[in-house]
C-alpha cells in the first residue's frame, strides 16, 4: 500500500507573511495538507525581498529566505485592496479546512476576512491568527516584527554574555516558536473536528508562546522574586559546560560534562586522570566554585584539536560535545546527509538548492517536502479554476481588473 | 467544556524538557498523560530547579511543576524485566507513547518499537533523541548547548566587537523546547493519520534537525549564495539593537523607512540624522558604529516605558527587554490571564506561565498540578488490574 500523507484531503488558506505564519504552515505541509499562499504583488512577504539571493541576483522567486520556509507550498496573487478580490479569498476560505494568518490583530476584520464572516460560510472552519500581542488585551493594537520578540519575551534579559548588555540569540527566534505551537494547536483543532464536526477559532500571541519556552526564569521570579543573571553560556547544574575554542580560524566546539562520571572521564582524557576524583572538582558544587580553572584546562585541550576531531574523542568517551556548527558545516554534515534531511528539489529559477527538511520522520505516513517554494502566483489560474470553482473567462476577467497582482 | 484532546491516552517517559513538553501541550488539551519514572530519583528535572530559596526538593522544581502540570505520575523501573511487563499493559491501552530515552539505552528499557506495535497497532510511538535513532552520530550524547551548537544556531550569536567570546547560546533549553514542538506535530500528524489508516506508526524526531530547522536566512546563505554566516558580521540593517535608557533597556527596531522617520521625529529630527551616512537602512547597517554613539548618546536620558509607548503609537515596533518583573506586572498579559496559579500539595502556589494559544471551543486548561513522585501509581496500575503494592515489595513501583 502507497503511504498516505496524514493532512491528504486538508486544505489551508495561508495568508501569512514573513516567518512566524509561514512556519506554521510549512509544518502542515509537511504533513501533507495542500498549503495555499495568498500573495499580493504589490505588498511582497518581506522574505521574497531579503537576501540571500541565488547566485546574488535579486528577484522575487530568488531568495533563499523565502524558498527555505515556503518549501511544499502554492502561491495565488490576489491584491487585497480590491474588493473582487476579497470575495475570490473568501471563496477559498470557503474551500479550505484551516485558515492561518499572521497580520497585525484585527487586519483580517478590517478587509472583510475576519472569523465571523469566514465562519458564517463555513461552520466547521479553524481558523488561527498568530499576531504579536494576542487578538485581545490592552496592547492588542501594538505592531510587532519577529526580532521585537526576543527581548520582549524576556529570553534577551536572561541571554548575554557576564557583565555584557543583553542579546539576542542570532535569529527571531519568536517566530518559529510562534509557528510550531500554532500548527499543534491546528492538529489538535483538526482533531477535535474530526470527531465532532466542530470548528473554531486559534487566537495566538507570539509574545506568549515566547515566554511558554522560558519556565525557568519565569517561575525563578514567581518564586524567589528573583531576575537569573546573564552567565553565558555556563549552566547552573554542569560544569564545565560551554563553548570552547577550538583549533582553526574562529572554530569552537560546544562541551557538556554532564555528571561527575562524566567529569572523570574527560579529566582522563586532558591527561589529568588524579583530578577526577580531587575533592575540588569531584561534585558538580565544586567544580562550579573552581568553573574558570577547569575551563582554561578544557580550553588548552580544546584548541590544539579541530572540533570535529575533538567531539569525536569527546563522545567516544561519552561526553556531550558537538562542533559549533555553521551553516556550511550544517549542509556538509555527512550525518545529517546520511539521515536524508536535505531537499533538493528543481526550482524553475534557482535550479536546485539544497534546504533544510522535516525534522521528524514518521514510519508509515508520507511526511515529506512535495514541492519546492512556489513562484510568486504560480498557482492562481489551477487555484482559481480546481478550487474556487471559477471558469477560465471568469479568470481572465479578474485578470484583465488586476484582481489577481 | 471539552478539551481538544479527551480521551486521548498518552504515556511519557521523558528526562528534563523535551518528551515533557510535548506531552504538555497534549495534557494542556485533555489528554490523559501518564508520565513515567524511575522509582526513588525520577524525572531529571527535579534536581534542576529553581528552587524556593534556592535549596533543592524534588517536588519543588519550577522547571518541573511547570513541565509536569495536568499529568498524572507513576514510577516504573523499566530497566527490570517486570517493569517492562507493566510497561507493555500501559502501552496496550495507549494511543500515544512519547519517549526521550537515548537509543543507546532504548533496548534495556523495552522500547522496541517491532514489539510494541504488535501489542498495539493502533499505537504512536514519538522517540526524540539527539541526534536522531539512526546515522552515524545517532550514538552522541547531547545536552541544550552541545544541541543548540550542533543545530547551527550557537555560531550566530555574539558580539562582532568580541571576538574572543564565544558563540552563545539563549538561555534555558531551547533546543529541548524545539524538539518538543516537533515531537507534538509528528504525534498529532500521526494520530491524524490514523483515523484513515486506523493503526500507529513510529515517529522519529532528532533535537539537531529541529534546531537546524530554524536558522532563518542564515543557512541558505551557503546554498544560495556559498557565504558562511558569522556572530561576527554586521546587520545588513539598522537600527535593529539594544540601547541603554536610564531605566534599562530597550531594543530599537526600524525595518521599514517609515519607521526610521517618525523615530528620528521622535528624537527631535537631530542634525546627525540628516547625514549621508545614515540616509538608508543599508546606510545604517554599514555605518552603525557612528550611529550606535548617536542613538546611545540619546536613549539614555529616556525612560524605557515612555519610550516604547510612544514609538508604538507612531506604529515603530520597539520593545522593552522584559524583566522577569516586567512581565509579571504587565497590564496587557494581566488583562489575558496569561500567568496561571495552581496549588501544589508540597509547594503551595505556583506561578507559571499558562495559555499559549486560546482556542474558542475547547479552551487550554489547567486542571491539576505536575505530580509527586510517584503519585498515581496505585491508582494507574490499578486500572490495568494490577496491585501496585505487590510491585512496590518486588522494587519495581
Amino acid at each position: 500500500m502507497t503511504p498516505r500523507a496524514p493532512l491528504a484531503g486538508i486544505r489551508v488558506a495561508d495568508f501569512t507573511w514573513v516567518w512566524a505564519g509561514p512556519f506554521c504552515t510549512l509544518q502542515l505541509a509537511h504533513l501533507g495538507a495542500e498549503v495555499i499562499r495568498v500573495e499580493t504583488a504589490t505588498r511582497l512577504c518581506v522574505t521574497r525581498l531579503l537576501p540571500p539571493f541565488a547566485d546574488f541576483q535579486a528577484g522575487p522567486n530568488r531568495s533563499g529566505y523565502f524558498n527555505q520556509y515556503n518549501q511544499g507550498k502554492k502561491s495565488v496573487t490576489l491584491d487585497l485592496k480590491r474588493p473582487e478580490a476579497i470575495e475570490v479569498a473568501r471563496r477559498l476560505c470557503g474551500k479550505s479546512d484551516v485558515v492561518v494568518e499572521n497580520f497585525a490583530a484585527g487586519v483580517m476584520d478590517r478587509i472583510g476576512l475576519g472569523w465571523e464572516t469566514l465562519h458564517a460560510r463555513r461552520p466547521d472552519l479553524i481558523m488561527i491568527g498568530l499576531s504579536g500581542y494576542g487578538a485581545t488585551g490592552p496592547d492588542r493594537d501594538k505592531v510587532s516584527y519577529g526580532p521585537a520578540q526576543v527581548p520582549l519575551s524576556g529570553l534577551s534579559s536572561v541571554t548575554g554574555y557576564r557583565g555584557f548588555p543583553p542579546m539576542h540569540v542570532g535569529i527571531s527566534y519568536g517566530d518559529p516558536t510562534a509557528g510550531l505551537h500554532g500548527a499543534v494547536a491546528v492538529l489538535a483543532a483538526l482533531l477535535h473536528r474530526a470527531r465532532t464536526g466542530e470548528g473554531q477559532y486559534i487566537d495566538l500571541s507570539q509574545w506568549e508562546t515566547s515566554m511558554a519556552v522560558l519556565p525557568e526564569a519565569i517561575l525563578d521570579w514567581t518564586m524567589n522574586g528573583r531576575q537569573p543573571p546573564r552567565d553565558g553560556n555556563r549552566d547552573a547544574a554542569m560544569a564545565p559546560h560551554g563553548v570552547f575554542r577550538a583549533a582553526g580560524d574562529d572554530r569552537w566546539i560546544a562541551v557538556a560534562v554532564q555528571d561527575d562520571a562524566a567529569w572523570g572521564r574527560l579529566a582522563t582524557l586532558l591527561g589529568r586522570p588524579e583530578l577526577g576524583d580531587d575533592p575540588r572538582y569531584a561534585t558538580v558544587v565544586g567544580r562550579k566554585r573552581h568553573e574558570d580553572e577547569l575551563e582554561e584546562l578544557l580550553t588548552a585541550w580544546t584548541r590544539t584539536r579541530t572540533p570535529e576531531e575533538a567531539t569525536a574523542t569527546l563522545q567516544a568517551a561519552g561526553i556531550a560535545a558537538f562542533t559549533a556548527a555553521t551553516n556550511r558545516d550544517i549542509a556538509e554534515d555527512p550525518h545529517l546527509n546520511a539521515r536524508g534531511y536535505f531537499v533538493e528539489l528543481e526550482h524553475p529559477e534557482v535550479g536546485t538548492r539544497r534546504h533544510t527538511g522535516v525534522p521528524w520522520r514518521m514510519s508509515a505516513s508520507d511526511c515529506r517536502v512535495r514541492r519546492p517554494a512556489p513562484c510568486l502566483g504560480a498557482d492562481t489560474n489551477q487555484v482559481l479554476r480546481d478550487v474556487c470553482g471559477y471558469d477560465d473567462a471568469e479568470i481572465e476577467r479578474l485578470r484583465a481588473a488586476q484582481v489577481l497582482a | 467544556m471539552t478539551g481538544a484532546l479527551d480521551g486521548l491516552r498518552v504515556i511519557e517517559v521523558g528526562d528534563l524538557t523535551s518528551a515533557a513538553y510535548a506531552t504538555k501541550l497534549l495534557a494542556d488539551l485533555g489528554a490523559d498523560v501518564v508520565k513515567i519514572e524511575r522509582p526513588k530519583t525520577g524525572d531529571a528535572a527535579r534536581r534542576r530547579g529553581p528552587f524556593p530559596g534556592g535549596v533543592p526538593h524534588p517536588e519543588q522544581s519550577g522547571l518541573f511543576l511547570y513541565l509536569n502540570a495536568n499529568k498524572r505520575g507513576i514510577t516504573l523501573d523499566l530497566t527490570r524485566p517486570r517493569g517492562r511487563d507493566v510497561f507493555a499493559r500501559l502501552v496496550e491501552r495507549a494511543d500515544l507513547l512519547v519517549h526521550e530515552v537515548h537509543p543507546t539505552d532504548m533496548p534495556a528499557h523495552g522500547l522496541d518499537w517491532e514489539r510494541l506495535s504488535r501489542l498495539n497497532p493502533r499505537l504512536v510511538m514519538t522517540s526524540i533523541a539527539p541526534f536522531g535513532l539512526t546515522g552515524p552520530h545517532a550514538g552522541y550524547r547531547a545536552t541544550d548547548v552541545v544541541s543548540w551548537s550542533a543545530g547551527g544556531v550557537a555560531t550566530l550569536n555574539g558580539l562582532p566587537s568580541e571576538p574572543d567570546l564565544p558563540p552563545l547560546k539563549a538561555f534555558g533549553d531551547q533546543s529541548g523546547f524545539q524538539a518538543a514542538l516537533c515531537a507534538a506535530i509528528g504525534s498529532l500528524g500521526a494520530l491524524f493519520a490514523r483515523l484513515t489508516r486506523g493503526t500507529g506508526e513510529h515517529v522519529e524526531v532528532s533535537t539537531q534537525e529541529a534546531v537546524a530547522a530554524i536558522l532563518e536566512l542564515t543557512f541558505p546563505f551557503w546554498p544560495y549564495c556559498g557565504l558562511v554566516a558569522s556572530r561576527l558580521g554586521a546587520k545588513p540593517i539598522q537600527p535593529l539593537c539594544f540601547m541603554e535608557c536610564r531605566d534599562g533597556w530597550i531594543f530599537l527596531c526600524c525595518v521599514e523607512e517609515h519607521q526610521w522617520t517618525a523615530f528620528v521625529d521622535m528624537m527631535g529630527n537631530p542634525e546627525w540624522a540628516g547625514m549621508e551616512l545614515f540616509e538608508n537602512r543599508l546606510a545604517r547597517g554599514v555605518n552603525f558604529d557612528a550611529l550606535a554613539v548617536f542613538l546611545q548618546d540619546w536613549c539614555r536620558e529616556q525612560s524605557v516605558h515612555a519610550l516604547y509607548e510612544e514609538a508604538q503609537r507612531r506604529r515603530v515596533p520597539f520593545a522593552p527587554v522584559s524583566t522577569m518583573g516586567d512581565l509579571l506586572a504587565s497590564p496587557h498579559l494581566k488583562a489575558r490571564g496569561f500567568f496561571a496559579t495552581i496549588a501544589h500539595p508540597v509547594g503551595g502556589a505556583v506561578t507559571m506561565p499558562g495559555a499559549p494559544y486560546r482556542l474558542s471551543a475547547t479552551p487550554w486548561a489547567l486542571r491539576r498540578p505536575a505530580p509527586c513522585l510517584g503519585q498515581h501509581t496505585v491508582e494507574v496500575l490499578a486500572e490495568i488490574g494490577l496491585d501496585a503494592r505487590r510491585l512496590a515489595a518486588e522494587g519495581i513501583v
